[in-house]
């Protein structure tokens, strides 16, 4: 392994970067309503140069209120995914770890859930009724990572063949459970069925971004404080524990942080699958399996992949809609056999 | 970078609704109004473009005759066949925001039973204002086309709309005074068997068709079990076809699905095909009612007294006998290809609450 340094590490976020505003650039001109770059590009130049008046409705009405808001959550959802399938992986010593397999997400889906059903039970001022739902996927997020960790032990090890069925398992039961609670319940929970593929369609209040991205920032630098850890980590926990890691304290830091990176991403975009599994593969294997570089690299990666595979769902039927969960599915799902197929060969 | 940019872009919209309203200078003139699920709208007058997200809510724009100001409605908006001409804006489940947003409506109706409240909230977030409607009886219907009629500043055709629909429905109730009223299955979907619950706007229908259904369900679409059915035992059953739909298996098919033979109904072949305007809430849907009346009780609508001379046994039989010959020509609907989102979904939509399959597009 190269030695990291600073420079590395920034030109190679850099080019990832590149290749996120190419993404950007392509989510914001493809759509149900036809734009042309060359608008764009004078819109854009207008919105710069503060010339308000010259930027024409159609650019402030699509592009800035819908396609743009609907990309930085893409970018938020898809960066925080991916940092979490990232983190689940090292704690877990299992490169397939991921929220969604390890029924995190459903999990936090349920927590979600459960949130919306006490909401109207409760009497709280807005800002904590928006906030509760959040939190309910974040307990269900955390709930289910300490039951699939506990069901994934044997003989106080983990063995990663129990931990992926055991996450396999929850993730069933628990879309057994939000299956009985939507039958039995009256309401309008039509929403609630899409929500659940995975759905980035629903705009959300501009306070709602904020809270997303602190979320996302504060989490995420919390464990990219644990990088070098991580990486002693995946020698083995005693291994680490004698080169003086403090394992607990770093494996319930990433436990925490991952929980509440799963759960922030669920509650806004429901089961997006697979990104949190498939990007940081494809970015250990290019620059190498070094948390420090991984957790960044994984971070621009899993929003390239969201807002790419958004890009898809909005436009493949047009002017319907797909789940941008089927994307990511279609493309995840068969991934994910072939790399445990390889892992078992 | 992208987070700066994208937030600098954001930020750089201080009065984000002045682009989303398509505030035409002439009238700068706003109503406040309270739609059906009870929440208050403010609705510029008078209202010039109009999306519709429902089929109901298309068709009553155009049984209002203020069709001229439709700008935009959904793939399943079928009637009348000029409505199949307006730009579409996707589903009513999914529609797509952006096309609804680049069409510039003045307001976008919704209905509750149909659409997502998601999609109500999103466009609140654009500065869009929506109207919903939530009728859960044939009298709502009427009530919510003369609402609508008001809001669109034409008070006068919904008058005369809910008028002649109100003069129907009481002839019809004048010809079925003396008939007793038979216990029907409406089947929303057939495999697995969804009906309706007693509070849906479709329950109510069949009343007045003079049928009663056997399902007395809380839930809007329950889901049946064939022996809960059994135990009903269904004098008949009631399908809804679309005119749009293209050669599904006939009715004879039923018969051989396994299990359903235990209904009377299936056997005796006692089926009632009607149009898919009864899925509608809109004022289309006395016609539906008209036509399943005429099919259970053909009795009522004899004009000619000596038909009635024959014995009842034959008169049973001939009835049987022309509902078969209608069945064998009409397709059985429930049958066709769900809609794409859907089948996807289908695991997930058994809830009771959703509407299913294709149903749901088609109301």
């Amino acid at each position: 392994m190269r030695p990291l340094t600073l420079r590395r590490l920034l030109l190679q976020c850099f080019a990832l970067l590149l290749i996120l505003f190419v993404v950007v650039v392509i989510a914001i001109k493809f759509g149900a309503v036809p734009v042309s770059l060359y608008a764009l590009g004078r819109d854009l130049w207008n919105v710069l140069l503060h010339q308000r008046t010259n930027i024409s409705s159609d650019y402030v009405l699509i592009i800035q209120n819908i396609r743009l808001p609907r990309i930085l959550l893409g970018i938020i959802v898809g960066a925080s995914l991916s940092v979490a399938g990232t983190s689940f992986q090292a704690l877990l010593r299992n490169p397939l770890a991921d929220p969604y397999v390890l029924g995190v997400s459903s999990g936090a889906g349920l927590g979600a859930i459960l949130a919306l059903i006490l909401e109207p039970h409760l009497t709280l001022s807005p800002v904590f009724a928006a906030l509760l739902t959040p939190l309910g996927a974040f307990l269900g997020a955390a709930a289910t990572v300490a039951a699939v960790y506990f069901l994934g032990r044997r003989e106080g090890q983990i063995d990663s063949t129990t931990l992926l069925l055991g996450g396999v398992i929850t993730a069933s039961f628990i879309s057994a459970i939000i299956m009985f609670l939507m039958s039995t319940l009256t309401g309008n929970l039509r929403g609630l069925s899409f929500w659940l593929m995975g759905d980035l369609s629903t705009p959300l209040q501009k306070s709602v971004y904020w809270f997303l991205g602190i979320g996302f920032i504060a989490a995420s630098g919390a464990i990219y404080t644990t990088a070098s850890d991580l990486n002693l980590l995946l020698a083995g926990e005693k291994e680490a524990m004698h080169l003086g890691v403090d394992v607990p304290r770093i494996r319930l830091v990433v436990y925490i942080a991952a929980s509440l990176l799963t759960g922030l991403a669920v509650s806004v975009s429901g089961a997006i699958g697979y990104v949190g599994l498939i990007v940081p593969h494809v970015m250990r294997l290019i620059f190498g399996s070094d948390h420090r570089t991984l957790l960044p690299t994984a971070a621009i990666g899993g929003a390239i992949a969201v807002v790419f595979a958004d890009t898809l769902a909005r436009t493949v039927v047009a002017p319907n809609e797909l789940a941008v969960g089927a994307v990511t599915a279609v493309v995840g799902a068969p991934l994910f056999i072939y790399l445990l197929r390889r892992r078992l060969a | 970078m992208i987070f700066a940019a994208a937030a600098l872009l954001l930020g750089a919209a201080p009065s984000r609704a002045q682009g989303a309203f398509h505030s035409s200078p002439a009238s700068p003139v706003y109503r406040e109004v309270t739609d059906e699920t009870g929440r208050s709208v403010r609705i510029p007058q008078p209202l010039r473009r109009i999306v519709s997200l429902a089929p109901s809510l298309t068709e009553t724009v155009y049984a209002l005759g203020v069709q001229d100001r439709l700008v935009g409605d959904t793939e399943f908006c079928d009637y009348p066949p000029d409505a199949q001409k307006k730009t579409k804006v996707g589903g009513a489940i999914n529609p797509s925001l952006e096309q609804i947003a680049a069409l510039h409506p003045d307001l976008v109706l919704v209905t509750k039973g149909l659409n997502r409240l998601e999609t109500v909230h999103a466009l609140d977030n654009l500065g869009i204002p929506s109207y919903a409607t939530d009728p859960h009886s044939v009298n709502d219907i009427i009530a919510s086309s003369k609402k609508l009629a008001d809001l669109l500043g034409v008070p006068d055709v919904g008058a005369s709309v809910a008028a002649e629909m109100e003069h129907q429905l009481a002839a019809l109730r004048q010809r079925l005074a003396s008939s007793p009223a038979e216990r029907v299955l409406f089947v929303v979907w057939h495999q697995p068997l969804i009906s309706v619950g007693k509070h849906t706007f479709i329950a109510d229908a069949l009343r007045y068709a003079g049928a009663v259904s056997i399902v007395d369900a809380e839930q809007d679409w329950p889901q049946i079990s064939l022996e809960e059915a059994a135990r009903l035992q269904p004098d008949y059953l009631v399908f809804a076809a679309s005119h749009s739909e293209t050669a599904p298996p006939g009715l004879e098919a039923l018969s051989t699905l396994p299990g359903w033979r235990i209904l009377e109904a299936v056997t005796n072949r006692r089926y009632a095909v009607i149009s898919d305007a009864v899925n509608r809430p809109a004022p289309r849907i006395v016609a539906a009612i008209e036509e399943l009346a005429r099919q259970l009780h053909p009795e009522a609508f004899v004009e000619k007294p000596e038909n009635l001379n024959e014995k009842p046994a034959k008169e049973k039989m001939d009835k049987e006998k022309t509902e078969k010959d209608k069945n064998e020509k009409m397709p059985l609907p429930p049958v066709q290809p769900p809609h794409s989102a859907f089948s996807m979904l289908s695991g997930v939509l058994r809830s009771s609450d959703t509407v299913p399959g294709g149903r749901a597009c088609a109301r």
